[in-house]
């Protein structure tokens, strides 16, 4: 089950697994989103190369405007997935205390 | 454990059951899970992506082996595309030269422990081993 929505202190909550069966449903939800964007990913079990795509894409998007997302409570399994694609550089990124 | 899916990324949801179902049946380590749900995900989306020319099902097989789990997946009446020849991507590029796309193999080929491809009667055979960490270890320091 993937789901993405506002939580109530206003960022982005994401929970579940982001596949490529998934990631035309976050893309569409991230192109409505504007300005500096905080992604809570600690509900997030899974990530593929098309999930970070989306990022990617939405990232540059938003950096374009100076503003670019923000990735917290990143589980390890994901941390190692961002370190081997190298978004540790690309991106601001907080590992979860866990 | 074998299984056959269709061509569709609506199956993912029933590979990973099929995964789960190896992994608890067979006693395989949980700590390869991710890799082996990543790695299957990469190549069975690669396969439907571009292995257009053919509308058969691909056979997914998972089994345990020595120290972690062996995986292999094969395309049907297809052409001979060897993933370990995939081109290579710039992870300390800076964001403006960094496009989406071309990281899936990419991941494959740095978190298998082997891979190994076969190209037969037009059939193409993907197979891959993931270790679990501690015999990943064993191997690099008895390396």
């Amino acid at each position: 089950m993937f789901q993405i929505d506002f939580s109530d202190q206003g960022v982005i909550a994401v929970e579940g697994r982001l596949d490529a069966a998934q990631a035309p449903r976050a893309q569409e939800f991230l192109d409505q989103v504007d300005g500096p964007c905080v992604l809570d990913l600690y509900k997030l079990e899974y990530v593929s190369s098309a999930g970070l795509g989306v990022l990617l894409r939405t990232h540059k998007r938003l950096m374009g405007t100076g503003d670019g997302l923000k990735l917290i409570n990143v589980n390890h399994h994901i941390n190692d997935i961002f370190t081997y694609s190298g978004f540790d550089k690309l991106f601001e990124i907080e590992v979860a205390e866990r | 454990m074998q299984q056959e899916f269709s061509r569709s990324f609506d199956q993912l949801n029933d590979i990973v059951a099929f995964t789960e179902q190896v992994f608890t049946d067979q006693g395989i380590d949980p700590s390869t899970r991710y890799v082996v749900d990543l790695c299957v995900e990469e190549l069975f989306v690669n396969m439907v992506t571009y292995d257009t020319e053919t509308d058969r099902d691909i056979l997914i097989e998972m089994n345990a082996c020595p120290g972690g789990v062996e995986v292999s997946l094969t395309d049907y009446g297809v052409e001979r595309f060897d993933p370990r020849n995939a081109g290579t991507v710039d992870v300390d590029a800076p964001l403006e030269q960094r496009t989406p796309g071309g990281l899936g193999l990419f991941l494959v080929l740095k978190m298998v422990d082997s891979i190994h491809y076969e190209y037969r009667d037009r059939n193409s055979k993907i197979t891959f081993v993931a270790r679990s960490k501690e015999e990943t270890e064993e191997h690099n320091v008895s390396d």
